[in-house]
């Protein structure tokens, strides 16, 4: 286990302990630690703040309330996250099937990706690819992917978890996070490429 | 794994590779052929920039007043509840 990771992981596992002593304030410390990363994610799942909102009160209230099932196997924000992916999936079963249905559904063309790899998008400095223009841009291309590809970009590529901890969350086996992540990632680079060549040639 | 021969199969295991999921000798190959190939080595170096900006673009900024509703909705409803 790598040092840092191995230090936040106990960390937050005294922190557990503490809460289920009763120190309420030590499950808001939990919280706060959390809530940006999970109103992340589950934004980029349901694609509605409202929704991501509520969700994100039902998972830490779940959470609070499960807390002892946690054994620390795993660390806790894969734990939270894997509660909030089964959150946001029962949502949309219920209300949007159709985003579960169709999820295989991705438009990407892995076997010429050299039609689209464009050095416009890879020579660019990061300054204009972060810029408030270029972040937009990523947003979008990743808003623009189906739920199962959408959900694991952004578990690993925007929230840095291992592949065996996005295999956890969202159940799915490695091969087939690997091989969601190759064309979630594509799909996103292709996007990117497009971008910044029309954006050459109009300028 | 496929034999890597062609552009496309090696293109095909580019995410692998940047995950660190290819054995050692899968790795030299990979290395090899990017330094002799130019189309595949700009579809890798996108790649990798796309990976490595996708971390940076996405803000995990909570509005505050939906941080302060989370807290205000949990003191509410885990008040109630013992941990179980």
């Amino acid at each position: 286990m790598r040092p840092e990771y191995e230090k936040r992981h106990n960390g937050d596992r005294q922190t557990v302990t503490r809460v289920l002593e009763g120190d309420f304030t030590a499950f808001e410390t939990l919280v706060e630690k959390y809530q940006g990363r999970l109103f992340r994610h589950l934004r980029k799942m349901v694609g509605d703040n409202q929704q991501a909102e509520d969700l994100l009160q039902e998972t830490f209230l779940s959470a609070y309330r499960g807390l002892k099932g946690f054994t620390g196997n795993s660390s806790l924000s894969t734990w939270l996250f894997k509660i909030a992916t089964n959150n946001a999936l029962m949502f949309l079963r219920k209300h949007r099937p159709e985003l579960i249905e169709y999820a295989d559904e991705i438009k990407v063309d892995l076997d010429y990706p050299f039609l689209t790899a464009s050095p416009e998008f890879a020579d660019s400095p990061l300054e204009i690819l972060l810029s408030r223009e270029g972040r937009e841009q990523i947003e979008q291309a990743i808003e623009a992917l189906p739920l199962i590809y959408r959900t694991v970009i952004v578990l690993r590529d925007v929230e840095g978890f291992s592949l065996q901890e996005v295999s956890e969350i969202t159940d799915a086996s490695i091969t087939a996070v690997k091989s969601r992540l190759h064309r979630a990632r594509s799909a996103v680079r292709e996007a990117l490429a497009s971008y910044y060549m029309e954006k050459d040639l109009s300028s | 794994m496929t034999e890597l021969r062609t552009c496309k199969d090696f293109c095909k295991y580019l995410s692998d590779y940047l995950d660190g999921q290819m054995s050692a000798d899968q790795r030299r190959l990979i290395e090899e052929h990017l330094r002799k190939c130019a189309p595949c080595e700009l579809v890798f170096r996108s790649l990798k920039l796309t990976v490595d900006i996708c971390c940076r673009a996405v803000s995990d900024e909570i509005p505050e007043d939906v941080a302060s509703r989370l807290r205000a909705f949990l003191r509410e409803h885990c008040g109630k509840d013992e941990v179980t």
